[in-house]
């Protein structure tokens, strides 16, 4: 059974279009990167699915049932842009009130579990308000961790988070998938963090789905090219760039994307006086793809 | 795809998510300042309007307003009519209050991204309607015995005015008011729902509501006639000194159906209307 399964969503504020039949599939129990430009659509889609906006238009299930669906709703956890926290109350507090919404059987003991996953149980008595940014999102993430979720929805949780932070961050993630098999709808633009997780992706830009795909799929789509080093670097890109239709320089490296052989490009440049250094193959990562697929660019 | 345990989806009822609701605005009412400044303030205006009330005036002579401590709570008959803006000085003040009460609460639910929280998991739009309603009208009713219990006895002591009153009707007058407390919860849920966007709309709106606004014109056609009763300022003003069980009856009529009609109209916005 999927997760999720939005079908031509679509949603309008006003005159703007803000969904144009966006169609997204999440199977259960997947980490699911929602990546996409600032305003493509993702902070509607995911407070659409949380229900705290209706849609204009089109059909979204949740474990088969309807989105509006009582049971289901019980069981999903979110953060949504930032904690829904009063300031003046501990986090304690704050957490405590939200076990009572939920109506959670042993709340202080979830309460607890809850914070010492996401390392705030020793922050507990802190006042909201006096928690650093990093600190409200780990709150944030532990309140929706409150009553063990189905659906994990998190709008950029990383946001602000140290590398510490970050690490937790992916540790708990992985950590309700396998363990206690909830989906996880996670969006972010720090697509590196997201690559090290997610067992899917779906892109999204202009309200509308452009790609869904799974991590492997991502991995075989990704195209290979290979990095060189030279003296004379320069002169070589010049000369590789009338060979080969993609040629760039980053981090000291000049990469070439459509050599079929590396050892193609050696003796190019050796024929041209040019010696090289180094040379190795790599592949590009989501953040390069994601880059290359926004522009525009054939995919190798 | 990853082992995936057995997703269980149960039903809450309605009595444990309203339960948990009340559990949390209960909670939030006693850790909110205000609440405490309006219970003191409902304490220590009854003695202040009394005494100021009896003050001797330029002429050196004393032509005190309340010749009863209990006037302070409520009139002798209803008045619906008011030929001076000290007749609206009693304890259908508490009301406006309360307005500002709700307003505070409600605002803070939107401005903390609470309602976010709330309104993710499984809790109703009716829920949400009628656990501020019972919470409004609970601190409406709290202010109502504070009035009663501090304010007009330290006011009568204060100002040597008679205590002298039937006391089972100044009793069914009390409960009749503090019945009226959860209409005007509701009206004013509503009204907060309506304009949770804009706070300050929503005090200012709460406070013209508050002080019997809509009465003055209906006041104006049909003079000091009980089919005013149909308000909900109208049935508070009818909660008089000479209060009968029937007050009771009627406020509690009127109570029950603006509360019922403020929650219907309340959910309605709430689910037609996106949240946050």
């Amino acid at each position: 059974m999927n997760a999720i399964e939005i079908k031509s969503l679509t949603k309008n504020f006003g005159a703007k279009q803000a969904l144009k039949g966006l169609n997204m599939t999440v199977p259960e129990g997947a980490i699911y990167g929602f990546i996409g430009e600032n305003g493509s659509g993702k902070s509607t889609t995911e407070k659409i699915i949380c229900g705290l906006i209706h849609p204009s238009g089109g059909s979204v299930k949740l474990f088969g049932k309807d989105y509006t669906n009582v049971d289901i709703r019980a069981k999903i956890g979110v953060l949504i842009e930032a904690p829904g926290c009063f300031q003046n109350y501990s986090v304690w507090n704050n957490m405590m009130l939200q076990a009572a919404n939920l109506g959670i059987k042993n709340p202080e003991q979830e309460v607890v579990k809850a914070l010492k996953t996401v390392r705030m149980e020793g922050a507990a008595s802190n006042k909201y308000k006096n928690c650093s940014l990093g600190m409200k999102q780990r709150v944030g993430i532990a309140m929706a961790l409150l009553g063990n979720p189905a659906l994990l929805v998190l709008d950029e949780p990383i946001n602000g988070l140290d590398a510490d932070g970050m690490r937790i961050m992916r540790d708990v993630l992985l950590d309700v998938t396998k363990n206690h098999g909830c989906t996880v709808v996670v969006s972010s633009h720090i697509l590196g963090e997201l690559e090290k997780i997610a067992t899917h992706y779906g892109i999204v830009r202009g309200g509308k789905m452009i790609r869904e795909m799974t991590a492997a799929e991502l991995d075989a789509d990704c195209r290979t090219y290979a990095a060189l080093q030279t003296k004379e670097m320069s002169k070589a890109k010049a000369l590789l760039s009338c060979k080969y239709s993609r040629v760039d320089e980053e981090n000291e490296y000049i990469r070439v994307f459509d050599a079929e052989k590396p050892e193609d490009i050696v003796t190019h440049l050796y024929e041209n006086g040019i010696l090289v250094s180094e040379i190795k193959t790599a592949k590009i990562g989501l953040e390069e793809y994601y880059i290359d697929l926004m522009n525009g660019k054939e995919r190798g | 795809m990853i082992d995936a345990r057995e997703i269980k989806f149960e039903n809450p009822s309605f009595f444990k998510r309203l339960k948990g609701m009340l559990g949390v605005d209960f909670y939030r009412l006693f850790h909110t300042p205000m609440f405490y400044i309006f219970l003191v303030i409902a304490a220590v205006i009854p003695a202040m309007i009394l005494s100021m009330t009896g003050m001797p005036g330029e002429d050196g002579t004393s032509n005190p307003m309340y010749t009863n401590t209990w006037q302070i709570v409520a009139a002798n008959t209803p008045l619906y009519v008011i030929s001076d803006i000290a007749d609206y000085a009693n304890m259908n003040m508490v009301f406006i209050f309360g307005g500002i009460m709700v307003s505070i609460f409600i605002g803070h639910d939107y401005k903390s991204g609470y309602v976010k929280q709330l309104f993710t998991t499984h809790a109703k739009k009716q829920d949400y309607m009628l656990s501020k309603s019972v919470v409004g009208a609970f601190s409406m009713a709290c202010m109502c015995v504070t009035y009663l219990m501090i304010g007009g006895v330290l006011a009568g002591i204060l100002s040597g005015t008679s205590f002298e009153v039937n006391v089972g009707s100044l009793i069914c007058a009390v409960l009749g008011k503090m019945i009226m407390s959860f209409g005007w919860a509701s009206l004013y849920t509503f009204l907060n729902i309506i304009f949770r966007r804009y706070f300050g709309v929503s005090i200012i709106s709460s406070f013209f509501f508050g002080t019997g606004i809509l009465i003055i014109g209906a006041a104006a056609i049909f003079g000091n006639n009980s089919i005013l009763n149909i308000f909900l300022y109208g049935s508070s003003v009818y909660a008089c000194l000479s209060s009968s069980f029937l007050t009771i009856i009627v406020c509690s009529l009127c109570s029950v159906a603006w509360t019922v009609i403020y929650n219907i109209f309340g959910t309605l916005i709430l689910s037609k209307c996106d949240v946050y």
